[in-house]
């Protein structure tokens, strides 16, 4: 984790553009992630059956993307914010050992509440999961 | 007039499942040792999930866990037998669909309160919705299972609607 910065409904603007963060997933993260949430799917640790199934190798977890995602958020916040709603799309399958890029921008802000267009896309530009959050944080002008 | 298909991926009898609950419902005291291995597995270091000190100081009352963890602190353990070849769990009463495989499609979380360790929750699945649709590839199905996660005095703490995306 990078130094805790806490961001402020009142300081930002629509518009704003959140740091990218550059996520990784080695085959262990993989295979521990699939242990820590009991997920016996083969197409995240069998390559044979994963390619058997039409993938070109084995498959990061759509969920562990959301996680990330959702990681994303919460550290941009910090530690008074508040994430209310994430939602997510995954459009397309993200592999091992390849590096994927989150980005996130303030689309609205209403009062102590803001909302964000976060998304993964590889290092091509092509968005794997579009997404949005809407985050509670805390406002300088009340103290 | 426009021509409609008239080929459906949905047999009525999943169909009229719609509203239904899934599974009974679950409840589970959910624990540091599982919020933190699947911290650990995202690679979300977060203190407020690993360290008293730090959860007070961002103002909970005490550690709290991922805000997706909830989902899998509720995972129920199987027996191997009900493993299929995919690996996937069979349910007991599997939604049956006109389809070759199902993939995961996205989620919508609402997270009303944090939970903490130490939280007993209930955690309740409903098939939400089932809807045939036309994309660029053909036809799919569109699944919502829709989870709502409650404590044990019966308030919402979260609730989600997972897409699964058939074909």
């Amino acid at each position: 984790m990078s130094a805790v910065v806490q961001p402020y409904a009142d300081e930002l603007a629509p518009g704003a553009v959140l740091p990218t963060v550059v996520r990784n997933a080695s085959r262990v993260q993989l295979f521990l992630y699939s242990a820590a949430t009991w997920n016996p799917h083969r197409i995240h640790y069998d390559v044979d059956y994963a390619r058997f199934e039409g993938h070109p190798d084995i498959i990061v977890h759509g969920p562990l993307q959301g996680a990330w995602l959702s990681q994303y958020v919460t550290d941009w916040a910090g530690p008074a914010g508040r994430m209310r709603s994430l939602q997510w799309q995954n459009r397309a399958s993200a592999l091992p050992e390849r590096d994927y890029e989150f980005h996130g921008r303030v689309i609205a802000i209403d009062g102590d509440l803001v909302t964000l267009e976060v998304w993964e896309q590889d290092p091509d530009g092509n968005v794997l999961m579009p997404g949005e959050a809407v985050v509670q944080l805390p406002r300088r002008d009340r103290g | 007039m426009r021509v409609v298909s008239t080929t459906s991926l949905i047999p009525a009898e999943t169909a009229a499942r719609v509203g239904e609950l899934l599974a009974p419902p679950v409840t589970v005291t959910v624990t540091a040792e599982g919020s933190q291995r699947y911290a650990q597995a995202v690679g979300d270091l977060n203190p407020i999930y690993f360290d008293e000190t730090a959860a007070h100081a961002a103002g909970y009352r005490t550690m709290v866990v991922p805000p997706t963890y909830v989902a899998y602190a509720l995972v129920q353990g199987r027996p191997l037998g009900d493993i299929g070849i995919d690996g996937l769990f069979v349910g007991d009463k599997p939604i049956r669909l006109e389809v070759a495989r199902i993939m995961f499609g996205g989620e919508e979380w609402d997270f009303v309160a944090p939970v903490h360790a130490g939280d007993v929750i209930t955690g309740e699945a409903r098939l939400a919705a089932i809807d045939q649709k036309d994309g660029s590839k053909g036809p799919f199905v569109r699944i919502t299972r829709e989870i709502t996660y409650r404590t044990a005095a019966g308030e919402v703490v979260a609730r989600t609607r997972q897409i699964g995306i058939a074909r």
